[in-house]
């Protein structure tokens, strides 16, 4: 058996020098040594492919029409073998992809990762953060329920109020004066080819930048310290990413269980007595803007525009502005104020946004 | 020479130890709870409760005393010989009990009054401003009582992260001794400990785990939807048979008839006016 391996080996690896390969791969030097912050990373890529995987399995079954949607993905969660659990888990590995996206986020800001020399893996993550919310978006349409229909009209209607582009986007996502088939079909088009090959190719992108500049290491120790504790990447931090990425694996299992995915009615143009809301984590941006201030014209473009987009921006030139060298996080105060204001703002909204669902007639 | 335990605060050597002693449980506690998932027992009541908090007890023993291990190494550069698990669990788990279990009744405590202060709060407000949109509230009002409510729960958790911390300090002045070894080899005798030493073993074991496990989960795993949502059910789509109205029927049909005959005649009259034109050519 050893000796059927070896040849192979042998024999790739005299066509593709794998040894080499093998070594760039696995020998990379991590600075402080490996660390269990490391692990978001690596769970997001994990996260990613289970969704291609049971993103396809779907795709044997689901049909994306107007006429159909619905009772395929009724067929789907009642009539094919283990159907339930395959939606279930994708549904839930969307909800674990956010919550990632959110802690990979937060380790790299609080670490002083996007500083100097690692701007540009920052940028590019800027941009895999709108993708993942992007697949949020428009996977939540497809089932075509109500709550899909209506969170996708209500999210359309938001984004129609942007200056310049808005009018062209929403046009461009509807496909026709009200969501429909050209919507469905659109937005079921961007969820299973577009996006993906989009994160593939940027993902790729940030790794590679992320191997070019190396990793930043812990930010507090001395350079002593540091260089007694460097480790490569395998086997120690390899097996923190595997059992990380395994209690990833079962948790999302754990919620496929718990709360399978059920279906409201199929989606009309009549809303009837359902109230529309997005996808838990859209909900502290529908709260906000519920506030008085940002109701009207003017408001509804500030808070739902302007603000994010804003927000956005300044992230994105965050390296260039804080261009101080220190990255311990308890020398820098306004780094931890802003992200715990961040932080404890989304959560408050979210749970108000919970309670507000009994004061909606 | 100030002992190295003297030097760092009883809150942060607590805090290093529970944090990855929970971190380091919890996968194990999830491969229970999933299991018993699968076999359809839930795990946050009745029996499924009590398997978990059992199991949990002995992975909760191994983990502190890994991490504890781990960090005397690390940060104090103190080496324990001998167990070091059960005893800080057995602390652990009573100044838990005792602090944490008055600390519940604290934060309920802070939670009722808090919530009736606030609603006090906001009638007020609205007195003078009966116009206080809805969202503005709910937020307004989740904010005063949590906000005290989170400091009182915080000062319980710091509270026994301090005793636990004296205990700890406690513990490794007694049963340590400094180690002998330089900071290199202390950093890889504290690696090895959390991470096991020989990686294709580990990774070939843990590949066979993971097959076993998914082919006990699979086998557990029902086919079908184990829980339809009691408020929305499969809608049953019924074959109806319609009812059969002759006279509708009769009436139909004749309807379609005429309009048939209108078009053939239509057509019939176009096609002589292009045969009468070509004759015409
Ligand atoms: C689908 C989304 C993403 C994937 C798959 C991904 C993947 C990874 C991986 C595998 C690493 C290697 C080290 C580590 O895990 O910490 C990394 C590092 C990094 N990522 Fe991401 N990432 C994603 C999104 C983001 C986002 C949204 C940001 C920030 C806006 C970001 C910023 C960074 C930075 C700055 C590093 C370097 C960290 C260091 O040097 O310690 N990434 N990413």
């Amino acid at each position: 058996m050893n000796a059927v391996f070896q040849k192979v080996y042998d024999f790739v690896d005299e066509r593709i020098d794998l040894k080499t390969l093998e070594a760039k791969m696995m020998n990379e030097p991590i600075k402080g040594g490996s660390r269990w912050a490391y692990v978001f990373g690596s769970c997001l890529l994990f996260i990613f492919i289970m969704q291609a995987i049971t993103g396809m399995l779907l795709m044997f079954y689901y049909i994306p029409s107007a006429d159909h949607a619905y009772a395929s993905t009724q067929y789907i969660i009642h009539e094919v073998d283990y159907g339930w659990f395959i939606l279930s888990y994708h549904f839930w590995g969307s909800s674990a992809m956010v919550v990632m996206v959110f802690a990979h986020m937060s380790q790299v800001f609080l670490w002083g990762a996007y500083k100097k020399p690692r701007e540009m893996i920052w940028l590019v993550g800027l941009v895999l953060f709108v993708i993942v919310m992007a697949f949020g978006f428009t996977g939540y349409l497809l089932p075509w329920d109500q709550r899909a229909y209506w969170a996708t009209t209500v999210g359309v209607e938001i984004m129609d109020k942007t200056p310049l582009v808005g009018d062209f986007l929403a046009r461009f996502l509807k496909g026709g004066p009200t969501p429909g088939q050209m919507t469905l079909s659109r937005f079921f088009v961007i969820h299973v080819m577009i996006l993906p090959a989009a994160l593939m190719g940027l993902a790729g992108l940030h790794l590679f930048f992320f191997r070019s500049a190396g990793p930043a290491g812990p930010f507090r120790g001395t350079p002593e310290e540091l260089k007694a504790k460097t480790d490569f990447f395998f086997p120690r931090q390899v097996w923190k990413d595997i059992v990380a990425i395994a209690a990833v694996f079962m948790a999302i299992c754990a919620l496929a269980f718990i709360e399978p995915v059920q279906l409201l009615e199929q989606a009309t143009p009549d809303p009837g007595d359902y109230h529309p809301e997005p996808e838990w984590y859209f909900l502290f941006l529908f709260q906000m803007l519920r506030w008085k201030i940002f109701s009207g014209e003017f408001g509804e473009v500030l808070g739902a525009v302007a603000i994010p987009g804003m927000f956005l921006l300044l992230l994105a030139a965050l390296p260039f502005i804080d261009r101080n060298p220190e990255r311990n996080i308890f020398k820098r105060p306004i780094a931890l104020l802003s992200w715990t204001v961040v932080m404890i703002g989304i959560l408050v909204l979210t749970v108000s946004a919970i309670l507000n669902r009994e004061f909606l007639e | 020479m100030a002992h190295p335990v003297e030097n760092i605060s009883s809150i942060k050597l607590a805090w290093a130890v529970s944090w990855s002693a929970f971190w380091t449980g919890f996968p194990f506690k999830l491969i229970v709870a999933l299991l018993l998932l699968a076999g359809q027992v839930h795990p946050w009541e009745g029996a499924g409760l009590v398997t978990l908090l059992v199991v949990s007890v002995p992975i909760d023993i191994w983990a502190v005393g890994l991490t504890a291990r781990t960090v005397f190494l690390e940060r104090l550069g103190m080496e324990v010989r001998g167990p070091v698990g059960v005893s800080l669990w057995w602390e652990g788990a009573v100044l838990g009990a005792l602090v944490l279990g008055s600390g519940y009744y604290a934060v309920g405590t802070t939670v009722a009054v808090g919530q009736k202060i606030a609603a006090a709060i906001i009638a007020r407000i609205k007195n003078f401003y009966p116009k206080l949109p809805i969202a503005e509230q709910i937020t307004l009002e989740l904010l005063l009582w949590t906000i005290p409510a989170a400091i009182v729960l915080l000062v319980f958790v710091l509270v026994w992260l301090h005793l636990f911390g004296w205990r700890v300090k406690r513990f490794v002045m007694t049963s340590g001794q400094p180690s002998s070894a330089s900071l290199l080899e202390r950093v890889r005798q504290w690696d090895y400990a959390r991470v096991p030493a020989d990686p294709t073993l580990v990774l070939v074991s843990f590949a066979g785990v993971i097959v076993t496990l998914t082919v006990v989960f699979w086998v557990l795993l029902p086919v079908t939807t184990p829980t339809p949502h009691p408020d929305y059910p499969l809608p049953q789509v019924e074959k109806a048979s319609k009812p059969v109205k002759p006279e509708e029927l009769i009436k139909k049909t004749e309807a379609n008839l005429e309009k048939a005959e209108a078009v053939l005649a239509a057509l019939e009259k176009e096609k002589s006016k292009e045969t009468k034109k070509r004759k015409g050519k």
